[in-house]
């Protein structure tokens, strides 16, 4: 991990509620993949006092794609102090053909970064929107992705065949209620599916990180054997093993 | 430059700069390896340690507050056997103090924590932390109980809202310093579950407060005080020595500014006279470029100007 400054070189409104900003960023800081995220901060003060998680969506040119909402006001050549990279980056099977990302009241950002390394290993992507995430709006993301709009119930059209069909499964989900919507999005999945195995869904955790190291443990989970930590350990963990209270 | 930061006795702890970071933001001591130089720091304080170990807390563990956080993790940790098993390589190649926050739950725990850990060669003095709903009674008991077991140094970090009534009897109980203070308690609205959630309070505003109880028990007590809260510059540690704390803590701003700490560390430890003529500002100020550097300096220049209007 490494503390370093970043330039927003070009800031890109891809749709009403969303703005993409093209980071120039410290190749020192190591090489970005899924999963991984970085902590920033954009001014001296102490308010707001926590660094902003952003996540990576791409690489474009060498820079890196941070996806933001479009209220948020940044300016082209604009300094960001950032932490990076936090996490660790999504384990996918050596045998993977299709995959399934899911987002359930939350928008699906933090999974977006894996679809053009996916689509490029040709492995096809399917993503799900369930709940409020049906207002994300989908127009920027890669046609050869299927997109499926579901509803706040977790039913979407031809669901037992989509699960059937996916190799492995990552989900994000409102973190108003994070725990209580991954054992409802488990619960759907072993009604959907014969047998929920090992490593097959992924529960992607969106906890506010204070610090990104692993020293304030306020994102610690309880797993079947032990405990976890988001930052330095998720985000993506296998829900099968994940104590979810 | 030594610090004597424990009462005087064959066994007191000294430090090479005076300050470390607080229990609950540095981890276990190796985390921020790539960010810190811990040479510059004078000792480290680890996470918090009970006896038996101890799972993470339900529900919102972090709520943004204006200028600070609250935040309540539950304390998780191995426990102290596991602790000291999984640490102990790591805290004996370490090259500065290491002192083992523990977690006062239980007069019996405290008794048994502090026998095991006298014949620990990784941690040098032990660090008791007192809840927030303790009696001055109760905190005689824990002090008198982990003294009454072993020879090293026992600081105890007392609770803010009542650290003047508690601190007469802990230092009579035989403490050997008193930290001044845990980050005090607050309740707050999580605006993303819309719940009350209490725990612990970190920002620039805790500074104030517990500078002020600095100040008040100074007068009074004769043990070593350390002062911890809110420090989030060099000039915020200062404030403490110069209310007389012996040494500080630097908690939150760790999290935020990782290198502020090495910063900090530094200053107060001496170490800024020996900065060369020609380094250059990332040098000095890790990640700090020149037009950073340019700008705090006019700021500098600005206050004092405004300090001493004669001087223009």
């Amino acid at each position: 991990m490494k503390q370093t400054e970043a330039i927003i070189e070009r800031i890109r409104r891809i749709n009403t509620d969303y703005q993409h900003l093209e980071l120039a960023y410290d190749a020192a800081m190591g090489k970005i993949k899924p999963g991984h995220s970085l902590l920033a901060r954009l001014h001296d003060h102490y308010d707001p006092y926590l660094r902003v998680q952003w996540w990576p969506v791409g690489l474009k040119a060498g820079k890196l794609l941070i996806e933001r909402p479009a209220a948020e006001r940044y300016e082209p050549g604009q300094i960001v102090n950032v932490i990076g990279l936090v996490g660790q980056p999504y384990r996918f099977r050596r045998t993977l053909r299709n995959v399934l990302l899911v987002a359930y009241d939350s928008p699906p950002t933090p999974l977006l970064m894996t679809i053009p390394w996916l689509l490029g290993n040709n492995i096809s992507v399917t993503i799900v929107l369930l709940g409020k995430a049906i207002d994300y709006n989908t127009q920027h993301l890669p046609p050869e992705v299927e997109i499926i709009h579901g509803d706040a119930d977790i039913n979407w059209s031809n669901a037992v065949m989509t699960v059937g069909w996916a190799d492995q499964v990552f989900a994000v989900v409102g973190h108003d209620d994070e725990s209580g919507r991954f054992q409802r999005l488990m619960e759907r999945f072993r009604e959907l599916r014969h047998e929920v195995p090992q490593q097959y869904l992924f529960g992607v955790f969106q906890n506010i990180i204070p610090c990104g190291a692993g020293a304030c443990h306020a994102c610690m989970i309880k797993m079947r054997e032990g405990t976890s930590l988001i930052c330095t350990e998720g985000p993506a963990f296998d829900l099968a093993q994940v104590v979810l209270t | 430059m030594t610090i004597e930061i424990t009462r005087p006795g064959k066994n007191s702890l000294t430090l090479e700069t005076p300050m470390m970071p607080a229990s609950g933001t540095f981890g276990y001591g190796d985390v921020y390896r790539d960010f810190v130089n811990v040479e510059k720091l004078g000792a480290i304080v680890t996470n918090p340690i009970t006896y038996e170990p101890w799972n993470p807390a339900a529900g919102t563990r972090v709520v943004p507050l204006d200028g600070g956080i609250l935040m309540h993790t539950g304390l998780p940790n191995p426990g102290l056997n596991k602790a000291l098993k999984r640490y102990r390589n790591l805290w004996t190649m370490l090259p500065l103090p290491i002192i083992l926050h523990l977690v006062a739950t239980t007069a019996d725990h405290v008794r048994k924590s502090a026998a095991r850990l006298d014949g620990e060669d990784s941690i040098d003095a032990i660090e008791l932390g007192l809840n927030d709903d303790v009696t001055w009674r109760q905190a005689d008991e824990f002090v008198r109980a982990a003294v009454e077991k072993t020879d090293k140094p026992v600081l105890v970090r007392l609770p803010l809202g009542d650290a003047n009534e508690i601190a007469d009897a802990v230092q009579d109980a035989g403490a050997g310093a008193l930290v001044i203070a845990a980050p005090p308690r607050g309740t707050a609205r999580d605006p993303i579950t819309g719940r009350l959630v209490s725990g612990r309070i970190y920002g620039p505003l805790v500074k104030p407060i517990v500078l002020r109880m600095v100040g008040q028990l100074v007068r009074r007590i004769k043990i070593p005080l350390i002062g911890a809260g809110g420090i989030h510059s060099t000039q915020d540690a200062r404030d403490y020595l110069e209310a007389g704390a012996r040494a500080v803590q630097v908690d939150s701003v760790t999290w935020v500014q990782p290198q502020m700490l090495e910063i900090i560390g530094r200053d107060l430890g001496g170490w800024i006279v020996t900065r060369a003529t020609d380094a250059l500002p990332d040098e000095w100020y890790p990640g700090m470029g020149d037009t950073e550097r340019e700008k705090q300096q006019k700021a500098q220049n600005l206050s004092s100007t405004r300090a001493d209007p004669q001087s223009s």
